[in-house]
């Protein structure tokens, strides 16, 4: 103790051990080692210290300029990952990270097949809460598909709070920007995520588990490849035997995908049409009912959907012998819609109202095509009943699906007139 | 200013004022640089400590307003106009509103006798120190306005030690100016810098030393304690951080200005630097010569004097700006000085305050005082006032012996209190763990 | 210049008789505090229109600075601040004013009686300077009224001392809260208390050491 050190060096600097007794910090030499220790920092600190195992020079990094490079495993705010290639979403809607969310922010609907009603492996909606997330990364550790990720930018700043409820559409972001933020944890995880989401594609029909921002894309594809396919269905039924030649989905692109079931419904309507007989309008039917399946929850999308399946029936009608009686049942379908479809019940009604019109017609303008009509007035009406829970997001494949419809139904009529 | 008004406005444009009129003029000019230059050297001040005590702490600053951040006092001083001003339900309203003004005011009124070069001086009163201290001790009532008005305990605690504070602490400032004082044997700060001329030494002490503006009070022994003393008192008098006990944030939030908003918030703030400005300018002017430094004097010497009505009015304008850079250029060594401190020193506890101030400054200066008297009496008495050990000495001998004895008292001094009191320290603790052992 | 003189005279001897009534007519004890202050300064303005500007500015630094700073202090540890409730004349008021203007007559008349109201002319130029410079003043204190000035130093020490007397506690009698460093230290004294009662050594060292930087290895 009577040598101890007055200063004692260590690895990083120095350290002062101030001692009250000793004479020399008495008389004021104490306050003069501290000035001396913060000017040296004064002095050094035009200096710019980016080793950071040296205490003295600047260290600030002029922000909005000048970026460091973010760690990779640094955690913000979480992403939900979607595949480059198919567009299709890792995420299958496990609710693993809904269930773990310490504050819980997470939110998410599983989506359905339309046909069926059965849950698919794949998400509907899902939501983050930024405003409360306090970037646990919990989800993203628990995700069994890895599609759950956290991302890098923390710009998040807004003066919309509601702005910070973010949906899928924002929360998407294709795999190779988490493969270029963080290279080695996507490594890591890459074979058993790809895999996984292999599996799961099979097992989502149409355009489920597609990313939104791609239906768009798939949508326009699917419009003139469905053109193609029409005129190839008018011009030769030889048409079906072609579409359907390749079978495997992930192979294709989405818009390929797309394509080749549109052809493939296309396809079908064409063939109804074929083989309808004069007095058949029934055969219509299916392609109401695709139509249905892929409208979308816009009512406006099945409006239109909805005339044009009528117009198509009123034709078919036209072409066919007068029933007036099975009139009052049309009209009754009709009114027994609205019920069946809460969610669009104003367009449901319309349809209904103007399949129920073209019924009517059909039936003051000929006479023997009595029960064929009305189920064609029954799908008519059903379609747009169908139509909300099935729907992808879009209103324009709605729309697409209602041309589909429309074109079907023409094609039948001209089958009907040949 | 008047001399210039007078010679510009009957002498070079010939308008034949009267003498009051030329006066009014002169006043008003005068008090406007005045209120204008006070606010312009606290934007300057709040600009430079964040800047200097950010590089003390290894950061940058603020540097985005502007080049280098340099407008960075203007986007203040915009946020404090536009923020709400609140007066709190239980606050003494009157009260409340007049303690910024009653704290602003003194500030300014200080700046009215801070000469800034040779013959720059707003008014040159012949007790101007004895004003610049008077006026400053005002600002005491402010705080204790304020700190009272708010009716909150921690305005009126932050109000409290701040005037205990500024009372305890004006003894010793006042007490090492009063040894410079005694040796100048005037009040007017004019005369404190014309003493100063000379190199190293003053040449009022030693005639016939070459005038470099260099004779600077603190390179004597007398001149240096009462520096230090000085320079410590001004630290706790302008509430600088080693004694930022009276709004020591991390204690009592905000001390007396906690419930002040906007701009009256904005004017304790200006206050605050304005004071801080004027104790490193006074510290300058006293001890370092303020103005003075090589060259200004004979510069001036060429220029229109009242001694030499006939010389060239382009030195007076060349003496006037040297001398203004030499004076702000030692305020701001001294404002770097003070942050400096607060860059390295924690804040003292209240009773240390005390003790350090009544125990250690002001016996320090006391002995300073007596230092001074015997430099007066070495350098400048004769038999015809008892002093009769130095008839017959040449100047430089009595010069010698005077530096020679009151640097062997102050030093004495200064050893011997550091010893008595870290030994009241230690016997003051060591009463207190036999207490601690008594009650255990 | 003469009615500018007196017409600012009269200003300030208007404002220091309104402080000084507002002094003890108002009911809070702080405003009465601050208006004397106002009163302080307007006497101080008195001064330097008498050109006695030293006087001015040591009326300023005595009494504004000092003096008035005290008072409020010492009016900020009573209570009742606000002086609600509180009378501020007793019900014999009427006799207390007969008194006092009696007593200010005794003291006023002589004065007023004798006094030869012609103002005396201007002094001719060139004679000295009347006693107001802080030379002149201090030459005064050491030499004319030296015994004087020493007795008002001893009494002023004299009360210095008295109020540390009445102000002193007995060390033993304060109670305080300990700081860390204390409590620290108490522990230790107790554990060296029962070490030397009972002969079981338990060491007191390791918390020393823990105090120490951990550096030195």
């Amino acid at each position: 103790m009577t040598a101890s050190p007055f200063e004692i060096e260590i690895p990083r600097g120095r350290v002062i051990e101030v001692q009250r007794d000793d004479t020399r910090v008495r008389r004021g030499g104490g306050l003069l080692r501290g000035m001396a220790v913060v000017w040296k920092h004064w002095k050094e600190s035009f200096k710019l210290n980016r080793s950071y195992s040296q205490i003295h020079g600047t260290f600030t990094i002029e922000y909005p300029e000048e970026r460091p490079r973010i760690p990779e495993a640094y955690r913000n705010m979480p992403i939900l990952l979607y595949d480059d290639e198919t567009g299709h979403e890792l995420c299958t809607s496990c609710f693993q990270c809904e269930r773990i969310c310490p504050p819980q922010v997470i939110h998410m609907t599983q989506a359905k097949d339309p046909a069926t009603g059965k849950p698919v492996p794949a998400v509907a909606e899902f939501i983050i809460e930024y405003d409360a997330c306090m970037s646990c990364g919990f989800c993203a550790e628990v995700c069994p598909f890895d599609a759950i990720k956290m991302d890098h930018e923390f710009e998040l700043s807004t003066d919309d709070h509601t702005q910070l409820t973010v949906h899928k559409e924002q929360l998407l972001r294709p795999i190779s920007y988490y493969a270029k933020i963080a290279p080695t944890m996507w490594a890591e995880v890459r074979e058993s995520a790809l895999k996984k989401l292999q599996g799961n594609i099979r097992r989502r029909p149409d355009v489920i588990g597609l990313a939104p921002q791609l239906t768009e894309k798939i949508a326009a594809r699917r419009a003139e490849l469905a053109a193609q396919a029409a005129q190839a269905a008018a011009a030769a039924p030889v048409a079906p035997a072609a579409a359907p030649a390749p079978a495997e989905g992930r192979k294709l692109t989405p818009e390929e995908k797309a394509a080749k079931l549109a052809a493939i419904r296309a396809a079908k309507a064409a063939q109804a049409g074929e083989s309808a007989t004069p007095a058949e309008a029934a055969p219509a039917t299916p392609s109401p009912t695709p139509a249905g399946e892929a409208a979308p929850p816009a009512d406006k999308a099945a409006k239109l959907a909805a005339i044009r399946a009528a117009n198509a029936a009123k034709k078919a009608a036209a072409g066919e012998a007068p029933a007036t009686p099975p009139a009052a049942p049309d009209a009754s379908a009709a009114e027994t819609t609205p019920s069946a479809a809460p969610p669009s019940d104003k367009a449901a009604r319309l349809a209904a109202i103007r399949a129920a019109n073209a019924a009517k017609k059909a039936a003051a303008g000929e006479a023997p095509a009595t029960p064929p009509a009305t189920p064609a007035g029954g799908t008519a009406a059903d379609a747009p009943a169908d139509a909300p829970p099935a729907a992808p997001p879009s209103d324009k494949a709605a729309r697409l699906a209602a041309i589909r419809a429309a074109n079907a139904a023409k094609k039948q009529q001209s089958g009907d007139g040949s | 200013m008047y001399d210039m008004l007078a010679a510009l406005i009957n002498g070079a444009l010939g308008w034949g004022w009267p003498e009051w009129a030329l006066n009014l003029l002169s006043y008003i000019l005068i008090v406007t640089i005045v209120l204008v230059v006070a606010p312009l050297q606290m934007l300057f001040f709040t600009y430079y400590e964040r800047r200097v005590i950010a590089r003390m702490q290894d950061r940058v600053g603020p540097n985005r307003v502007g080049p280098e951040g340099i407008w960075q006092p203007i986007a203040d001083g915009v946020k404090m106009f536009t923020k709400e001003d609140i007066v709190p339900q239980a606050a003494d309203r009157i009260v409340h509103f007049l303690a910024p003004c009653v704290v602003v005011a003194p500030t300014v009124l200080m700046f009215a006798v801070v000469p800034w070069g040779p013959g720059m001086v707003p008014v040159d009163l012949p007790t101007g120190l004895l004003f610049f201290f008077a006026i400053s001790s005002i600002s005491a009532v402010g705080l204790m306005m304020a700190g009272w008005a708010s009716n909150n305990k921690f305005s009126l605690l932050g109000a409290m030690r701040a005037v205990a504070q500024m009372v305890s602490y004006e003894i010793p400032a006042v007490l090492s100016l009063i040894a410079i004082v005694m040796i100048v044997g005037s009040l007017s700060i004019n005369e404190i810098i014309a003493y100063q001329t000379g190199l190293i030494i003053s040449n009022r002490d030693l005639p016939g030393i070459p005038d470099l503006g260099l004779g600077w009070f603190v390179f004597t022994p007398v001149g240096f304690v009462a520096f230090i003393a000085f320079f410590i008192a001004a630290l706790a008098e302008g509430e600088r951080t080693p004694f930022d006990i009276p709004e020591a944030d991390s204690e009592i939030v905000a001390g007396y200005m906690t419930e002040y908003s906007g701009m009256k918030f904005g004017l304790f703030y200006l206050a605050q630097y304005v004071l801080n400005f004027l104790l490193c300018a006074i510290t300058a002017i006293i001890f370092f010569g303020g103005w003075q430094g090589p060259g200004v004097g004979w510069l001036y010497a060429q220029g229109i004097t009242p001694d030499n009505p006939n010389g060239n009015g382009l030195f007076n304008v060349l003496a006037g700006v040297l001398g203004v850079f030499y004076f702000l250029l030692k305020t701001y060594i001294f404002f770097f000085v003070m942050v400096w401190l607060r860059g390295a020193f924690p804040r003292l506890r209240i009773d240390q305050l005390m003790d350090f101030g009544w125990k250690f400054l002001i016996p320090l200066t006391l002995a300073n005082l007596f230092s001074a008297a015997l430099w007066v009496a070495f350098t400048r008495w004769g038999p015809a006032e008892g002093m009769l050990i130095t008839v017959g000495w040449s100047p430089v001998l009595r010069w010698l012996a005077a530096f020679v004895v009151t640097l062997a008292i102050n030093l004495g001094v200064y050893l011997w209190l550091t010893r008595v009191y870290a030994a009241s320290q230690a016997e003051r603790r060591r009463a207190e763990l036999e207490e601690l052992s008594a009650a255990a | 210049m003469e009615v500018v003189v007196q017409v600012v005279f009269g200003l300030i001897a208007l404002f220091i008789l309104v402080a000084a009534a507002m002094v003890v007519s108002v009911r809070n004890v702080i405003h009465s505090a601050l208006w004397l202050i106002a009163c302080f300064f307007g006497v101080g303005a008195l001064y330097l229109l008498l050109q006695a500007e030293f006087l001015a500015v040591v009326q300023v630094l005595v009494y504004v600075g000092a003096v008035s700073v005290l008072i409020l202090f010492a009016i900020m540890l009573t209570r009742q601040i606000s002086g609600e409730g509180v009378r501020q004349l007793t019900s014999r008021w009427p006799v207390v004013l007969v008194v006092t203007v009696l007593l200010f007559a005794t003291v006023m008349a002589p004065t007023l009686i004798n006094q030869q109201w012609n103002v005396p002319p201007a002094p001719p130029l060139g004679t000295p300077e009347p006693i107001a410079g802080p030379a002149e003043l201090g030459r005064g204190f050491v030499n004319e009224f030296l015994i004087q000035f020493q007795v008002v130093g001893v009494l002023l020490t004299v009360a210095l001392i008295g109020a540390i007397v009445i102000a002193f506690e007995e060390r033993a009698r304060r109670r305080r809260v300990l700081t860390l460093a204390e409590e620290l230290e108490l522990k230790r004294l107790r554990e060296r208390a029962t070490q030397t009662e009972t002969p079981e050594p338990v060491e007191a060292e390791p918390v020393a050491r823990e105090t120490r930087p951990a550096s030195e290895g």
